[in-house]
C-alpha cells in the first residue's frame, strides 16, 4: 500500500472505530467518570474521528487536484469480497472528484453536527448510544459514496437506512417515534427493492451482452461505464428500465413524490439527526446515485424526463404543504423534500453537476436551519409550534443571526449559496435538450416549474423566519404563567433523568436543565409557560451554527467562481460524457433576472403577509383556517390516503390470507388429513382385542392364506410346464 | 428300510401340527400353549426327518443331502429350547406380578 490514496481506508474506518469505541466502552466510561466528565470525554471521542476523516479527505482532494484531469480517479482495493466463477466483487474504494465531494460534505458537515450534538444531547441518558449510531451512520454513508461498485453502494445504502431507523426511533419509549422509525424504514424498503432490481438487471444485461469484457467485475463502475453504452445502445428500452429502477431507489432515499412521506415523520428523531441525516447527507444519496450512474440516464431520455418531472412535481407539492405546517421542524422537513426535488430537476435535465452543486449548498444552509431550529426549540422549552414564538431575535441574537443567513441562502437572495446553485439548476434545465419524452422537452418544463417552486420557497421560509424571530408579539406570553409547571405526562424516556446539577467550568455543556425528549406538536404537551425567558444556547451549539452560516453565505460564491465546481466534477475521468451535455446557460433567457424576480416575489409576499406577526387567519383555532391551508396541513390527503390504503389494506389482506387461506384451506387440509387418519385408526384398532389367542388365530388364518396363495402360484407354474 | 411308507409319517406330522395349532388357539394356560407350540415344532421336525430319509431323488451326494434335513432338525430343537426358556421367564415374571397367568386377563395392549 505505497499509494497515497490508501489513506482513504482511514477515512472509512475512523468513524467505524469511533462507533465501536462508543458502543463498547461508552457506558462504562460515563459510569466511571460521572456524567459530566464522562460525557465530555465521550463527546470529544465522538467528534474526533469524523473531523480526522474530514482532514484526510482534504489532503486527498489536494492530491487529486495535482493530477491531470483525465486520470483523476483512483481505485484502492482492500480485499476480494465476493469471488465466484461468473462474477467477482472486490471491496475497493473509488477516489474521484464526485466521491470526494460527497466525502467532504459528509465528514465536514457531519463533524459540525457531531459537535452540536455533544451540546444538544448533553443530558440525555443514552448519550453514548446516540453517538454510537451517529458515528456508524457516517461510516455507512462513506461506504455508500466511496464504494467502487454497486453492491458496496448498496451496503452503505442499507446501512444508512438502518442508522436512520435507529436514530429516528432514538427515544423509542414514545410509540410515535417508534412508528415514525418504522415508517421511514418500510417506505425506504420500497426504494431499496427498486435499486436491487436495477442492479441485478444491469448485471444480467452486461453479463449477457456480446461486448467482450476485460474482467468479470460486472458491477464495478469502470466496467459499467466502459461497456454499458455498447451493451445498451441496441436496447434503449432496457436502459430505460434499469434507469427507472435505479430512480425508484433514489426516490425512496431522497424522498421524492411517491415515496416522500416518511421524511416529515422522521423529524421525530433528535434535531442533530434531522440536520445530518434527513437534510444534509443521507437524503442526498439518491442524487449521488443519479450522478454516479449518469451514463444510464444519458442513454435514456425517457427516464431522464421522468426524473425531471418527478423532481419538479415534488418541489412544488412539498413547498405548498409547507404553508400548512405550524411545527418549525415540519416546515424544514417539507422544505428539504422540495429542495431535493430541485436536485432531481437538475439530474433529470442532464445538469448533473448542478445537482451536486445544490447538494453541497443545501447541506450548508439546511443543516444550519435545522440546527438553528434545534437551538430555538431548546431555548423555548421544547415547544415546536411557531405560533408560540415571536420576537425571538431579542433573546437569541446568535441563533437568529445565523438562521437568517441560512434563510436568505435558501430563499435565493443574490450572492448567497442557494442563489448560485438554484441558478445553475434552472439554467441547466432550461438550456439542456436532454430530457425529451414524446417530443416534448420536459426538462425545460421542469425548469419553469422549478422557478415557481423557488418563489414558493422564498415565501414559506419568510413565513417561518417572521413568525419565529420578528414581530412585536411574544406569543408564548399568552400562556398561563406557572411557577412550577409539572408535566402531567412524564417523559417516559426521561423518567430516569439523571439528577446531576454540575456546573461546567467551561460552560460547554448544559447543567441539569430538563432536556425533554418529546417532540410532539400537541398543544398540551409543552412545558412552555407565560413567564418563560428564552436563553441563548451554549458555545458547543452556536459554534457550528456560525461556521455553517459562513459557508451558507460564501460557499456558493466560491464554488461558482470560474465554474470551480463544474470543472472539478467534469470531466470526471470515468465518465463517458457526451460533451454536448455539459450544460451551458441558455443565453436567450435573462436567467439571473428571472431567479432574482422569483426570489424577490416570494420574499415580498412573505413579508406582506407576516410582517405583523401571526395573521388572524392562522391562529390556534384551526377550523378558521382557509381550505387551502387545511389541505396543506394534511398533505392534501396524500399521506392519510396512502397510510389508510397501505396499513389498513395490508391488514385486510393479512386477515383475508389468515382467515380465508391459512385457516380454511391449509389448516383445513392438514387437519382434515389428520382427522381422516384418526377415523381409520378408530376403525382398525378394534383388531387389537388384547386376547393372545385371537392373535394366534389371526396368524393361523394368515399362514393358511399364504399357503393357499403359494399353492395357486405353484399350480400355475405346473400348468405352464 | 422299514415298510412304513412316507405318507404315514406325514399324516402323523399333520395330525400333531393341527393338534398344536388348535391347542394354541383354544387354551388359556400359557404353559399348555407352550406345550402345543412344542407339538407344532416337533411335527415339523418329524416331517423334515421323514423327507430326509425318503428322498425322492438322491442326487450326486445322497449322504450330504440327507444330512441337511437332520441338521435343520437340530437347529429347530435349539431354537425351541431357547424360546421356551425366554417364554417361561416371562411367564414367571407375570405370575410374580399378578399371581395369575391366564392369558385372557393380559389385555393391556387392547386397542
Amino acid at each position: 500500500m505505497d499509494n497515497p490514496f490508501s489513506l482513504i481506508w482511514y477515512v472509512l474506518f475512523l468513524p467505524l472505530a469511533g462507533s465501536l469505541i462508543q458502543a463498547l466502552f461508552g457506558g462504562a466510561v460515563v459510569r466511571r467518570l460521572g456524567p459530566a466528565q464522562g460525557k465530555r470525554l465521550m463527546g470529544t471521542i465522538a467528534v474526533l474521528p469524523v473531523a480526522a476523516s474530514f482532514l484526510i479527505g482534504v489532503v486527498l482532494v489536494q492530491q487529486l487536484t495535482t493530477m491531470p484531469v483525465q486520470t483523476r480517479h483512483e481505485v484502492v482495493t482492500l480485499f476480494d469480497w465476493i469471488q465466484l466463477q461468473s462474477i467477482s466483487i472486490p471491496f475497493e474504494a473509488l477516489v474521484d472528484p464526485l466521491s470526494m465531494t460527497m466525502v467532504l460534505i459528509i465528514t465536514g458537515v457531519g463533524a459540525l453536527i457531531h459537535l452540536y450534538a455533544t451540546g444538544y444531547m448533553g443530558d440525555d441518558r443514552d448519550y453514548t448510544r446516540f453517538f454510537t449510531y451517529l458515528n456508524l451512520f457516517i461510516a455507512f454513508m462513506l461506504i455508500l459514496v466511496l464504494g467502487n461498485n454497486l453492491p458496496l453502494l448498496f451496503i452503505g445504502w442499507e446501512g444508512v437506512g438502518l442508522c436512520s431507523y435507529l436514530l429516528i426511533g432514538f427515544w423509542y419509549k414514545d410509540l410515535n417515534n417508534a412508528r415514525a422509525a418504522n415508517k421511514a424504514f418500510i417506505v425506504n424498503r420500497i426504494g431499496d427493492w427498486g435499486l436491487m432490481l436495477g442492479m441485478f438487471l444491469l448485471m444480467v444485461v452486461l453479463a449477457g451482452s456480446k461486448v467482450s469484457l476485460q474482467s468479470n467485475h460486472y458491477l464495478s463502475y469502470e466496467v459499467i461505464f466502459a461497456n454499458a453504452v455498447n451493451a445498451l445502445r441496441a436496447h434503449p428500452e432496457l436502459a430505460t428500465a434499469i434507469a427507472l429502477l435505479l430512480f425508484v431507489g433514489a426516490c425512496g432515499k431522497s424522498a421524492q413524490f411517491p415515496l416522500y412521506f416518511w421524511l416529515p415523520d422522521a423529524m421525530a428523531g433528535p434535531t442533530p439527526v434531522s440536520a445530518l441525516i434527513h437534510a444534509a447527507t443521507m437524503v442526498t444519496a439518491g442524487v449521488y446515485l443519479l450522478n454516479r450512474m449518469h451514463v444510464l440516464f444519458e442513454l435514456s431520455p425517457v427516464a431522464s424526463a421522468v426524473v425531471a418531472m418527478v423532481g419538479a412535481f415534488t418541489a412544488v407539492f412539498a413547498a405548498l404543504i409547507a404553508f400548512g405546517q405550524t411545527d418549525i421542524k415540519k416546515v424544514l422537513a417539507y422544505s428539504t423534500v422540495s429542495q431535493l426535488g430541485f436536485m432531481f430537476i437538475a439530474c433529470g435535465s442532464g445538469a448533473y453537476w448542478a445537482g451536486m452543486f445544490h447538494v453541497t449548498t443545501h447541506a450548508f444552509f439546511k443543516a444550519l436551519l435545522f440546527l438553528g431550529s434545534g437551538a430555538v426549540i431548546y431555548a423555548m422549552a421544547h415547544e415546536q409550534d411557531m405560533r408560540r414564538y415571536g420576537n425571538l431575535i431579542k433573546y437569541l441574537p446568535i441563533t437568529a443571526g445565523t438562521m437568517i443567513a441560512g434563510y436568505l441562502a435558501i430563499a435565493g437572495v443574490p450572492g448567497l449559496a442557494g442563489f448560485y446553485s438554484k441558478e445553475a439548476i434552472l439554467g441547466g434545465a432550461l438550456g439542456n435538450e436532454h430530457a425529451i419524452a414524446g417530443g416534448v422537452n420536459l426538462g425545460a418544463v421542469a425548469g419553469w416549474v422549478g422557478l415557481f417552486a423557488a418563489m414558493l420557497t422564498a415565501w414559506y421560509m419568510t413565513r417561518l423566519t417572521m413568525l419565529t424571530f420578528f414581530g412585536k408579539q411574544e406569543r408564548w406570553r399568552e400562556l398561563p404563567a406557572e411557577e412550577h409547571h409539572e408535566e402531567a405526562h412524564a417523559h417516559d424516556a426521561h423518567e430516569a433523568h439523571e439528577e446531576h446539577a454540575h456546573e461546567d467550568p467551561h460552560g460547554f455543556f448544559f447543567t441539569d436543565e430538563e432536556m425533554a425528549a418529546r417532540h410532539e406538536e400537541h398543544e398540551h404537551h409543552h412545558a412552555l409557560t407565560g413567564d418563560h425567558q428564552p436563553k441563548e444556547v451554549p458555545p458547543s451549539m452556536w459554534i457550528p451554527l456560525v461556521v455553517l452560516a459562513v459557508l451558507s453565505i460564501g460557499g456558493g460564491y466560491v464554488l461558482h467562481q470560474h465554474e470551480l465546481l463544474q470543472k472539478w466534477l467534469y470531466p470526471s475521468g470515468l465518465a463517458v460524457l457526451d460533451p454536448a451535455l455539459v450544460p451551458g446557460h441558455p443565453h436567450a433567457l435573462p436567467l439571473m433576472a428571472l431567479s432574482i424576480f422569483a426570489a424577490g416575489l416570494g420574499l415580498a409576499a412573505g413579508l406582506f403577509f407576516y410582517w405583523k406577526g401571526l395573521p388572524a387567519k392562522e391562529t390556534y383555532d384551526e377550523s378558521k383556517w382557509s381550505p387551502f391551508r387545511k389541505a396543506a396541513r394534511d398533505q392534501f390527503g396524500y399521506d392519510g390516503a396512502l397510510m389508510d390504503a397501505g396499513v389498513n389494506g395490508g391488514r385486510d389482506i393479512g386477515l383475508a390470507m389468515w382467515k380465508g387461506v391459512d385457516v380454511a384451506v391449509i389448516d383445513g387440509a392438514v387437519n382434515g388429513l389428520a382427522w381422516t387418519v384418526g377415523r381409520i385408526g378408530d376403525l382398525v384398532r378394534r383388531v387389537q382385542t388384547g386376547f393372545v389367542r385371537s392373535y394366534a388365530l389371526m396368524m393361523l388364518l394368515g399362514g393358511v392364506g399364504l399357503l393357499l396363495f403359494l399353492l395357486m402360484e405353484l399350480r400355475k407354474l405346473g400348468g405352464a410346464q | 428300510m422299514s415298510g412304513v411308507p412316507l405318507m404315514a409319517y406325514l399324516a402323523l406330522g399333520l395330525f400333531m401340527f393341527t393338534t398344536g395349532v388348535v391347542g394354541v388357539i383354544i387354551r388359556r394356560n400359557p404353559i399348555v400353549i407352550f406345550m402345543c407350540i412344542e407339538l407344532m415344532l416337533n411335527a415339523v421336525n418329524l416331517t423334515l426327518l421323514a423327507f430326509a430319509r425318503y428322498q425322492p431323488s438322491a442326487g450326486s451326494d445322497p449322504v450330504g443331502s440327507a444330512m441337511a434335513g437332520q441338521m435343520m432338525v437340530i437347529f429347530v430343537m435349539a431354537v425351541a429350547a431357547a424360546e421356551v426358556a425366554v417364554g417361561l421367564g416371562i411367564i414367571m415374571a407375570i405370575f410374580r406380578l399378578r399371581h395369575d397367568i391366564d392369558i385372557d386377563e393380559m389385555n393391556l395392549l387392547r386397542g
